[in-house]
């Protein structure tokens, strides 16, 4: 296979560019995935060499460091504080009492029930005085799990700040001087060490010679006092002041200031759902189990993807429906993606082109789409569409379309309302891509139209030749992004059509699985539905991931990559 | 599973309250300030009357004083709520019936007392009653008895010439005069059913102690009953005039429906929209070969239901609430008011609601209605693709019966039954796999096995090892339960092993 | 980008060879052919793309009936349905919740997603890589999960149901640090020269972002600002799990979705759903429309630089 540079590419004639662009893709995969693996293998090796360094560092700085150093092993900003840090000594104090004081009071408590995820479920009473039935309420599965992830996540932070604390005082005695010194000084002893085993003979001899001794001594001293002004030249810098610190805070590490409160809320709130949402796959949480009211939940393992994705084993009902609506999103986002993309660009040529007057009104009227919120429009679209709507009320006045024909109702037939969905999505698609699409033409370099114009290419054939593989080339992450948002695309289906119409074969899997439901929509009604198997959704959600990211994988390794950020700058 | 208690009050108390038992309750002891939720239909004007009815109930009662914030959540999306935080969710609300059993297995309703069950079961029809059970238990107060469907029809087209006990005859007169017959058949396995009541099919589920479904007579695939329900069903998805919807709003469409299947709460549209021209009835009959049968329906319930409190005297004052505001005077108003059909009996046979046409139009239905008792969740899915299948048949014996047999071995799937086994360091079993015991006709799993000295083993059902926790064990001479749970086996020899799943004992005894 | 910009990429199409024009008609004639093509498809895409939001409102001012109907004219005009809406519903109540959550958000965002994307754009440092790493593969997991156990959160910090608004505005703003693509894309564009002049100059890293870099971003931060304004008035499923059973706390979405809940509730309200949509696009409309020249600066900026 030619690999071609990206002029060269250009000059290809379009099937040739075709058939390029369909082995480079295709051959790409298996590089890719090669790619892929070794990348992880090499992460790995990273990973593991890091931590080995961090043990030896942890190893090093106690074997080698001063008295305060040791002490900060115990004693967090000890030796910080008795270098004269205080800031610094006093925030690694503070944090470790804090620290102390959590695990003993509430930590230990939650982690410690981890594992059998509460023993004690609520209890009822029958009361005989008021002849009326209590409940009492004891542990709460979910807010063990809860916790103990926080308590977790506490305990890592904790751990890195510790390191963080030693690395701190390996640094300070460097900067001092003092691990210098202390080395200058190992040596100087070492050195003399040998300097005795060369005149051995003569130390051990019952009466040296005074010649040779006197020699000996004269050595010694000169080693003496060369190691003596080697230490006494070792700089001694200063520490940086608390002062300082705050200064080096707005500038060069401003990055640690800025970033602090983003990603302290990204970690909260983004990645510990999506570990506890990893954790509940493995365990029996449902509306059976909530964890509290009824019945807490435990830890169950595999099961529930053996459930899911064994079709030997498991249950059939859900691998049938999960291979289903897998087709169908995977179908729906190569769809969505594509139909807005092409129509979105060929509108806003229409837009753009010579002599079209009136462009903003025009585009005006497509961006009302963007600009009021979806469950307005999309809901009221769904009531146009719905079997009583307005569309099919006139349609059948006008074009006597059959009173049994139905784009989602619950008779009408799968591909009825999975066409329908893809065809309302252009018209909430189009917009954006006729946007963008606007943005980029302005951006095509002009010698290509030279080029072109010289060898005699029509209007047409300039848009294939140039404008579309242009555009293409630059927007391959925005169709990535694209097709994964559209996997995910939750809003357009759930406000659409609900997931509308049944799935008869799929009846048996929970969530009211229909013709038009994604993944992700499915996950919602598993959640929402009458069994609320929360654990299902679990392994759902994870599989989605799986899913995404593998396509990113590979469309992002077999991608030509266009962008380098250091080029705009 | 929850622990159950009694909590017998100290002697002293006992004995202090010894000679006024029953009247104490509405007595003195439950005076005080109590901060009350409730959630009640979003309905206009239903909030107002919920709060003059508790200004009621505190004049009735002295002492009791209910500081109370009431919010519109609509019958169906309640239990959904109440589920996702039970401490946040009220103290009383409203649901609609299809939700009690997902309530009870959550944990969500507090049992009645006995002297509060007795009043409930007292005061309401039957129907209402079943949908308040649980087990052996009641569980929520039924507040209205109306949620069935019948007929509504456009009298200007199903004119007095037509036989509206007929179904063939109106769906003829609907295709005729290019009118729409309106009952919802693959949106929704509560209207299918209708088909399946009227020839004597029964759907039948079972529900243990904790209010968890555990089982189901499903009869939908019979090879008579049901068959003839399944060609009545096909009659009505294979007609042109055929539209599958539930809205009354079809009388104003392009082609107007002249007859809509819905209950009670289209009741002020439809006669918004036909005025004059509107008909309440009945479902009619429809016929198979020679026999007619009359449509069935389930006929259902909203309910007020208590959220599991852990004060008893709090608890005693919610119970009394809810047991004023689903009495017979609040029902009264709620008819007077928003035409809701009442579930207590006296109401029901006062004169003005007999005289309301569309709930005679019900009461006279419900005859023919089946109550709707606790069902399965995953059922509304299942049985609603019947229609879907239907449809898809051609209408003969063997496809019918097919797309039925579908249903019920779906129906199978909910509950699917995990057998018993033992499981341990026997060469068959090898602490895998189950060596299968046999199901005996009393419901007890049994098996005859020859150990070998020293055998260690458990016994499970299916793959759970937590099953064998929760049995009581009765073990014969030669062996014992070790450390770790397992039972080892000193003396070889050929033993009965015995697993009763209800009783939650293993017997073991030596052959 | 703006119109004028526009007509340059248009000129720079090259016209056909005048040989061929000579054998069919004039280029003008042909160019008056074609444009009038696209004004036909352009005027039938208007009404398209028009004709749900006549539809609605429309139907908000029908005074007959209150149900879903079969045609679009109302029988009779009037505005029942706002006054419906302002005096029988607790709509102002959750307009004024979601205008408070939407200005908070939009304000807490901005600062969020600058200080994200100014550090990951033009500071260097150790681990940059592998957190942009970090956030894209944490993008690829669906977030609608999160909503149980960010619920529990909230409801342990007493921020749902009649607090639900401080709830979904921390929610809203905790983890928007994720969406810094765009406005990273843009400081991405600033050249470097202007950082390096000032530092020489003896500004520290902070000076360079306040007095150098942020009066620059001026289309950014309304883009950003703009964007985040939006983003509350849509959301119905988070908004819903955490204020359930409190209409007080209900934003717009929620409370006029709820309208469309049952069988019952759509024949009473659909129209007056119908008017609340009216009423909460309006605003947002003619905001997004003035604002519009930032927007598409954003998206096709967004677009290039990935």
């Amino acid at each position: 296979m030619k690999q071609y540079t990206d002029l060269e590419y250009l000059k290809l004639s379009g099937p040739e560019k075709f058939a390029n662009r369909f082995s480079r893709f295709f051959f790409g995969i298996p590089r890719a995935l090669l790619k892929f693996l070794k990348a992880i293998g090499r992460f790995f090796a990273n990973i593991g060499r890091k931590i080995a360094n961090v043990f030896v560092n942890i190893y090093r700085t106690f074997a080698n460091g001063d008295w305060k150093t040791r002490v900060s092993y115990f004693v967090m900003g000890f030796g910080n504080l008795s270098r004269g840090q205080i800031l610094r000594g006093l925030l690694f104090l503070i944090f470790q009492i804090i620290f102390i004081v959590y695990m003993a009071v509430w930590g230990w408590k939650w982690l410690s029930q981890m594992g059998s995820l509460g023993v004690m479920g609520p209890e009822e009473i029958y009361d005989e005085v008021y002849d009326t039935y209590t409940t009492i309420y004891h542990d709460n599965s979910f807010k063990i799990l809860l916790y103990s992830v926080l308590t977790l996540f506490f305990i890592v932070g904790f751990i890195v700040t510790w390191y963080f604390n030693i690395e701190q005082n390996r640094i300070a005695e460097q900067i001092i001087g003092s691990s210098q010194r202390k080395a200058l000084r190992i040596s100087c002893k070492k050195e003399i060490k040998l300097l005795k085993n060369e005149y051995k003979t003569v130390l051990k001899a019952k009466e040296p010679d005074p010649n040779e001794l006197a020699q000996y001594k004269e050595k010694e001293n000169d080693i003496k006092a060369r190691y003596q002004a080697e230490i006494e030249a070792v700089p001694v810098k200063k520490l940086k002041s608390g002062k300082d610190d705050m200064r080096s805070l707005v500038d060069d590490q401003f990055h640690k200031t800025l970033l602090a409160l983003p990603l302290l809320g990204i970690l909260i709130f983004t990645v510990m759902p999506i570990i506890f949402m990893i954790l509940v796959a493995f365990t029996n949480y449902d509306g059976a189990h909530n964890g509290y009211s009824n019945n807490l939940f435990h830890w169950v393992g595999w099961d529930n993807f053996n459930t899911m994705l064994n079709w030997q084993t498991g249950n059939k009902a859900y691998s049938a429906a999960f291979g289903e609506i897998l087709s169908w999103t995977l179908m729906w986002s190569v769809f969505a993606t594509f139909t807005c993309y092409f129509l979105g660009m060929f509108v806003a040529i229409l837009i753009n082109k010579k002599g079209i007057k009136l462009k903003k009104l025009w585009r005006t009227i497509l961006i009302l789409t963007i600009a009021i919120p979806q469950f307005i429009s999309l809901l009221y679209v769904s009531k146009l569409f719905a079997d009583k709507g307005i569309v099919l009320t006139y349609l059948q006045k006008w074009f006597h379309v059959p009173e049994t024909f139905s784009f989602y109702g619950p008779n009408a037939s799968a591909w009825t309302a999975r066409i329908t969905v893809i065809v309302i999505n252009i018209w909430i698609g189009i917009p954006y891509l006729m946007l963008m699409a606007t943005g980029i033409l302005m951006n095509i370099p002009e010698d290509l139209y030279e080029s072109a114009k010289i060898d005699g290419a029509n209007v047409f054939q300039q848009y294939v030749k140039i404008t579309l593989p242009y555009i293409m080339f630059i927007t391959g992450p925005y169709l990535l992004t694209s097709f994964i948002g559209n996997m995910n695309n939750f809003n357009v289906i759930f406000l659409l059509t609900g997931g509308a119409p049944t799935n008869a074969s799929a009846s048996a899997a929970s969530g009211s699985v229909g013709y038009t439901d994604l993944l992700i929509t499915w996950l919602f009604k598993i959640t929402t539905g009458a069994n609320s198997e929360y654990y299902m959704a679990s392994v759902i959600g994870i599989l989605i991931f799986v899913v995404t990211a593998f396509i990113a994988m590979i469309v992002y390794n077999v991608m030509p990559s266009t962008k380098n950020e250091e080029d705009f700058q | 599973m929850k622990l159950k208690k009694v909590l017998f009050p100290c002697a002293v108390a006992a004995l202090m309250l010894a000679g006024c038992t029953g009247q104490k309750q509405g007595g003195d002891n439950l005076k005080g300030t109590y901060n009350v939720t409730l959630w009640v239909s979003e309905v206009a004007g239903v909030a107002d009357q919920f709060r003059a009815q508790i200004r009621a109930f505190e004049a009735e009662n002295e002492g009791i004083k209910i500081v109370e914030t009431i919010e519109g959540v609509s019958e169906s999306s309640s239990a959904t709520q109440v589920l996702t935080d039970i401490d946040a969710a009220a103290d009383i609300y409203c649901f609609a019936q299809d939700q009690t059993a997902r309530l009870i297995e959550g944990g969500a309703l507090a049992k009645l007392g006995k002297a509060a069950a007795e009043q409930v079961k007292a005061e309401n029809d039957a129907g209402s009653i079943l949908a308040v059970t649980g087990g052996n238990d009641l569980y929520a107060y039924p507040l209205t008895s109306d949620n069935g469907y019948f007929m509504y029809y456009d009298k200007s087209v199903i004119t007095e010439d037509v036989d509206i006990t007929n179904f063939e005859a109106i769906l003829a007169k609907c295709e005729t005069s290019g009118h729409t017959f309106t009952m919802e058949a693959a949106g929704s396995a509560w209207y299918i059913a209708s088909w399946f009541f009227g020839t004597g099919c029964t759907s039948t589920w079972t529900t243990d102690n904790e209010g968890k479904i555990n089982g189901v007579v499903d009869t939908f695939n019979d090879p008579v009953k049901g068959l003839a329900a399944a060609k009545g069903l096909y009659k009505l998805v294979k007609s042109t005039a055929h539209k599958d919807n539930s809205s009354v709003a079809s009388f104003e469409d392009a082609t107007p429906a002249a007859v809509v299947v819905s209950g009670m709460w289209d009741y002020t549209t439809a006669s918004a929209i036909l005025g004059e021209n509107l008909g309440v009835a009945e479902l009619p009959y429809f016929h198979v070969g020679e026999e007619a049968y009359h449509l069935g329906s389930f006929s259902g319930n909203k309910l007020l239901g208590v959220k599991p409190q852990s004060d008893a005297k709090r608890a005693a004052v919610m119970s009394k609430l809810a047991l004023y505001l689903t009495g017979e005077k609040c029902q009264q108003e709620r008819f007077d008011e928003f035409a809701w059909g009442p579930s207590n009996k006296v109401v029901q046979n006062s004169e003005a609601v007999k005289a309301n046409p569309a709930l005679a139009a019900l009461a006279k239905q419900n005859q023919y209605g089946t109550p709707q008792g606790q069902i399965h969740g995953s059922w509304w899915d299942i049985a609603k693709v019947i229609a879907t299948d239907v449809k898809a048949t051609d209408g003969s014996d063997e496809q019918l019966q097919a797309a039925l047999d579908a249903y019920a071995a779906k129906l199978a799937d909910i509950f699917e039954v995990h057998p018993w086994g033992l499981v341990g360091n026997m060469a068959e079993s090898n602490w895998s796999t189950n060596i299968e015991m046999t199901l005996n006709a009393n419901g007890t799993w049994e098996i005859t096995y020859e150990f070998l000295a020293n055998a260690e083993f458990k016994v499970r059902c299916g793959g759970d090892w937590d099953s064998f926790a929760t049995l009581k064990l009765t073990l014969p001479e030669g062996m014992e339960q070790i450390e770790g749970g397992n039972i080892k086996v000193n003396t070889a020899g050929t033993y009965k092993v015995v697993v009763d799943p209800v009783a939650l004992t293993l017997v073991i005894t030596a052959q | 980008m703006s119109e004028e910009l526009n007509q340059v990429v248009v000129e720079q199409v090259p016209v056909q060879k005048p040989k061929k024009e000579k054998r069919h008609m004039g280029i003008k004639a042909k160019r008056i052919i074609s444009n009038t093509f696209v004004y036909i498809l352009l005027v039938i895409m208007s009404i398209i793309w028009l004709a749900p939001f006549v539809c609605i409102v429309l139907q908000s001012f029908r005074c007959e009936s209150t149900w879903m109907t079969g045609y679009i004219i109302p029988k009779q005009w009037g505005f029942d349905n706002y006054v419906r809406l302002f005096t029988k519903t607790k709509f102002p109540r959750w307009f004024l919740n979601t205008t408070i959550i939407s200005i908070a958000t939009a304000a807490l965002q901005l600062i969020i997603i600058l200080c994200m994307s100014y550090t990951l754009s033009r500071l260097r440092f150790k681990g940059r890589k592998a957190l942009m790493n970090a956030m894209l593969v944490l993008g690829l997991f669906p977030g609608i999960l999160g909503m149980i156990i960010l619920y529990r959160i909230l409801a342990d910090l007493h921020l749902t149901q009649q607090n639900a608004i401080p709830g979904l505005i921390l929610v809203y703003t905790a983890s928007s640090g994720m969406g810094y693509y765009v406005s990273k894309g843009f400081f991405d564009t600033l050249p470097k020269s202007l950082d390096e002049a000032a530092r020489v100059d003896g500004a520290n890293r902070a000076q360079v972002l306040f007095k150098v870099i942020l009066p620059l971003s001026k289309p950014i931060i309304i883009y950003t600002l703009l964007t985040s304004f939006m983003g509350p008035w849509g959301d119905f499923v988070f908004a819903r799990y955490v204020s359930f059973g409190h209409s007080d706390g209900m934003n717009v979405a929620v409370g006029l979705q709820n309208m469309l809940g049952s069988a019952a509730s759509i024949n009473a309200n659909y129209t007056t759903f119908c008017a609340g949509g009216v009423i909460v696009a309006i605003p947002i409309t003619i905001l997004f429309m003035c604002l519009q020249k930032y927007y598409v600066e954003g998206v096709t900026g967004g677009a290039v630089k990935g």
